[in-house]
């Protein structure tokens, strides 16, 4: 970890605990969403961290930027905090300047969006937060070309919905937008954008992953049935251990996964973090949920922002699904698969 | 441990069909939406009032409370369309599951004659009372107390986890008639009928993770309960209520609760003529084909009345976990935006699901108690 991270994990962590609650997170049920704490990371410089000091930014790498979407996860920021970093490494990657206002960001298999002379048409769904940012980054099509975007979503119809967690993910609609900035992607640019794309809501998912593991501890120390603390039992230590080996097993994968990124040594990191994660999320939610039983299950306890966020997450963009699809692809060109895997 | 083998009468067949084509031509209709979790999440009294119409609430019971005196495995028949279909039978599901066999059994002549023509009617729905804070699994150390007072009993506690308390007129309530015993906990508990429009109770939403209500709390402050309220003998609630749980434990809806995703999966497979998704769709049939004939099984035995507590509980740890798995499986072959707001059937039933899916392997005992009873009981053998 290099010290400029230690130092951001350390505030965002203080600035975490301090403003983001059970309540805040709640907000989202009510449409609304944590500003203060925007505020907060705003005027430390903390959404800059990884811009280029060209751009006022700290020159963080894509490293500092996934261990701060692990605090994300951890804490189920409700704020698009990932989007709008996330949005300006992309944009600074493919030679963009980035934006200090608030920046969404969807990148699809399937681009929606049309781009003729300039003009955007179509629709996009599951747009994280474009209720409230104010630029979006996208795909979009120029006859067979595909080129990334940025366009103000002050030209678009935006209906609102949400993932399964009650964020914001919305469907936004476009007609003869004007664009702010296109640049043509090409197939290596590609690969990298799904991968940014991918380890960020990775990340994410190590987080909340984590956290509800860590709920899971706590809990089952605090809850006693037939006279003694839950964990003694052994059924209840079979869970605790699964728990276990799902955080630590998601936890290297990420750092992993991290290293070969920042390295640009990636190959197959981040497609195996994914499936592996997927799996992990479903191990992680089920044994978290059947420890705290009934409680777990209410509004009330804070588990369901976890595992709701799980559920809901592993779901969107490049999905286990695609980058299974994807390592088909691969091994049909592999010979040697123990060599493929052990050898640069 | 065997189980008889179940082969269903022409008469049946016939029976299935019926009702099939009434769930058909209410769905048709738009009398209710199709969905996941039906049994327990879908409370709509005026679905269960066409129920009843039909004749198909305490279908088994005897003719002179009003009960047609089917066999069980109709009811079993008539139970699993509903589920399959996905049908809101949540407000009378208690009381026909449930409360009308234990009344049958050991409640007294006045109280059937009282509640199960009304039950019947759909227009009486119970709710069941048993978890408290802070007995959960350990059930026996509920601490809802009732004195002794003239005429009756006075209650004093809290229940909760209440499914559909809010609907329900009255709830079986598991109290304290004798101090508790740390030593022997499950003695001097006894189940008492409470009206839950009573003065003195009072209950509160817990919001399910959705947001949704489901479960409550139900508080009892001095709660008066007549004499004539008591189920059974006073004292011996403990047992009578596990003769309950074989009929809570074993039926289709701890196997068929996310039987309308499944479907669906299918549906989507076949339109994209995926082979190798269909065979994996199978795979899943093949676990809900020998799970029904465990179930099945079992309500031929306590028709015949046998001793299921094993082969309850194995239906109802296996089951649910089965349940559990439809939607992690159906999202691995079709692609998928679960939401409950979703137009696409598969995307909804997919969010109805997820977000259920956790309390299948909880309610009505957890599968590690399960596990428990099911190893005590063969090593018992
Ligand atoms: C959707 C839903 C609907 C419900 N509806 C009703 C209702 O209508 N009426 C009603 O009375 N109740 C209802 N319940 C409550 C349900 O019966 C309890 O949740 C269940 O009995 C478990 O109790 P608990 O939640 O307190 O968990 P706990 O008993 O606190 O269990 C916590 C964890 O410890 C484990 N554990 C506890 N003891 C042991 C042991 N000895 N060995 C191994 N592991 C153990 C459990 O398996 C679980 O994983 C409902 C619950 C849910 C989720």
């Amino acid at each position: 970890m290099s010290e400029m991270l230690e130092i951001v994990t350390e505030v965002v962590e203080k600035i975490c605990k301090d403003l983001v609650t059970k309540e805040t997170v709640d907000l989202l049920e009510e449409g609304k969403w944590a500003t203060p704490l925007w505020q907060q990371l705003e005027d430390n410089e903390l959404l800059k961290v990884a811009v280029t000091e060209q751009h006022g930014g700290a020159n963080g790498d894509i490293a500092d930027l996934l261990a701060l979407y692990q605090l994300i996860g951890y804490y189920a920021v409700p704020a698009p905090v990932l989007e709008h970093t996330l949005a300006n490494f992309i944009l600074e990657y493919v030679g963009l300047a980035p934006f200090s206002s608030i920046t969404t960001i969807l990148l699809s298999e399937q681009p929606t969006l049309t781009l003729t002379n300039g003009r955007l048409d179509g629709v996009v769904q599951h747009v994280p937060w474009a209720r409230i940012a104010q630029q979006f980054v996208t795909f979009a099509k120029e006859g067979e070309v595909l080129k990334l975007i940025t366009v103000d979503l002050a030209q678009a119809e935006i209906e609102h919905a949400t993932n399964l967690a009650t964020e914001p993910r919305d469907t936004v609609s476009f007609q003869q937008a004007k664009v702010a900035a296109q640049v043509e992607i090409n197939e290596q640019q590609l690969e990298k954008l799904k991968k940014y794309t991918t380890a960020a809501k990775l990340s994410a998912i190590s987080g909340a992953l984590d956290k509800a593991f860590q709920l899971t501890i706590r809990y089952s120390k605090e809850r006693e049935q037939f006279g003694r603390p839950i964990h003694r039992f052994q059924l209840v230590q079979q869970h605790l251990a699964i728990l276990a080996g799902e955080a630590a097993i998601a936890t290297t994968a990420i750092e992993n996964m991290a290293g070969a990124l920042v390295g640009e040594r990636e190959q197959f990191e981040v497609a195996f973090t994914s499936i592996r994660l997927d799996e992990a999320s479903k191990i992680v939610a089920t044994s978290a949920h059947q420890v705290h039983a009934a409680i777990g299950v209410t509004y009330e306890h804070s588990l369901q922002h976890y595992t709701r966020r799980l559920w809901a997450w592993r779901e969107e963009g490049f999905t286990a699904h695609y980058w299974q699809r994807e390592l088909a692809g691969d091994l049909l060109q592999v010979e040697d698969v123990w060599a493929w895997m052990t050898t640069k | 441990m065997k189980l008889p083998v179940v082969q269903f009468t022409k008469e049946q067949e016939q029976f299935r069909l019926e009702v099939r084509a009434f769930l058909q031509h209410h769905l048709k209709k738009g009398t209710f939406r199709k969905k996941c979790d039906s049994w327990l999440s879908g409370s709509d009294p005026a679905f269960s009032k066409l129920v009843a119409e039909q004749g198909w609430i305490g279908m088994t019971w005897p003719k002179h409370y009003g009960g047609a005196e089917r066999s069980t495995i109709d009811r079993y028949i008539l139970t699993e369309e509903f589920l399959a279909a996905g049908a809101p039978v949540a407000a009378h599901w208690f009381a026909d599951r449930q409360t009308g066999p234990l009344l049958l059994r050991f409640g007294t002549e006045e109280q059937r004659q009282f509640f199960l023509p009304k039950i019947i009617q759909g227009d009486c729905f119970f709710a069941i009372g048993l978890s408290e804070p802070n007995s959960g699994s350990d059930l026996a150390s509920v601490r809802t107390r009732a004195e002794k007072v003239d005429g009756g009993w006075l209650i004093n506690g809290a229940k909760t986890w209440t499914s559909n308390g809010h609907d329900a007129h009255y709830m079986v309530t598991l109290v304290r008639t004798d101090s508790y015993d740390p030593q022997h906990k499950h003695q001097g508990l006894s189940q008492l009928i409470i009206d839950l429009h009573a003065p003195g109770v009072t209950i509160t939403p817990i919001p399910y993770l959705t947001g949704e209500r489901h479960f409550n709390d139900v508080f009892f402050d001095n709660v008066f309960v007549p004499d004539a309220m008591v189920v059974g003998t006073l004292g011996n609630g403990w047992a009578q209520g596990l003769a309950e749980l074989a009929f809570e434990r074993s039926g289709p809806e701890r196997i068929l609760s996310t039987f309308p995703l499944l479907n669906e999966l299918i549906a989507e497979l076949k339109k994209a003529n995926d082979l190798v998704g269909l065979a994996t769709a199978s795979k899943l049939l093949a676990e809900m084909w020998s799970l029904r004939n465990l179930s099945i099984g079992v309500a031929q035995v306590l028709e015949e009345g046998g001793e299921v507590a094993i082969p309850a509980a194995l239906v109802k740890s296996i089951g649910t976990k089965f349940e559990q798995k439809i939607p992690e499986i159906a999202r691995l072959l079709v692609a998928t935006y679960p939401s409950l707001q979703a137009q696409r059937a598969f995307d909804r039933y997919m969010a109805e699901s997820i977000l259920h899916a956790p309390g299948f392997t909880i309610r009505g005992g957890t599968s590690e108690v399960l596990y428990g009873i099911v190893a005590k009981g063969v090593v018992a053998q």
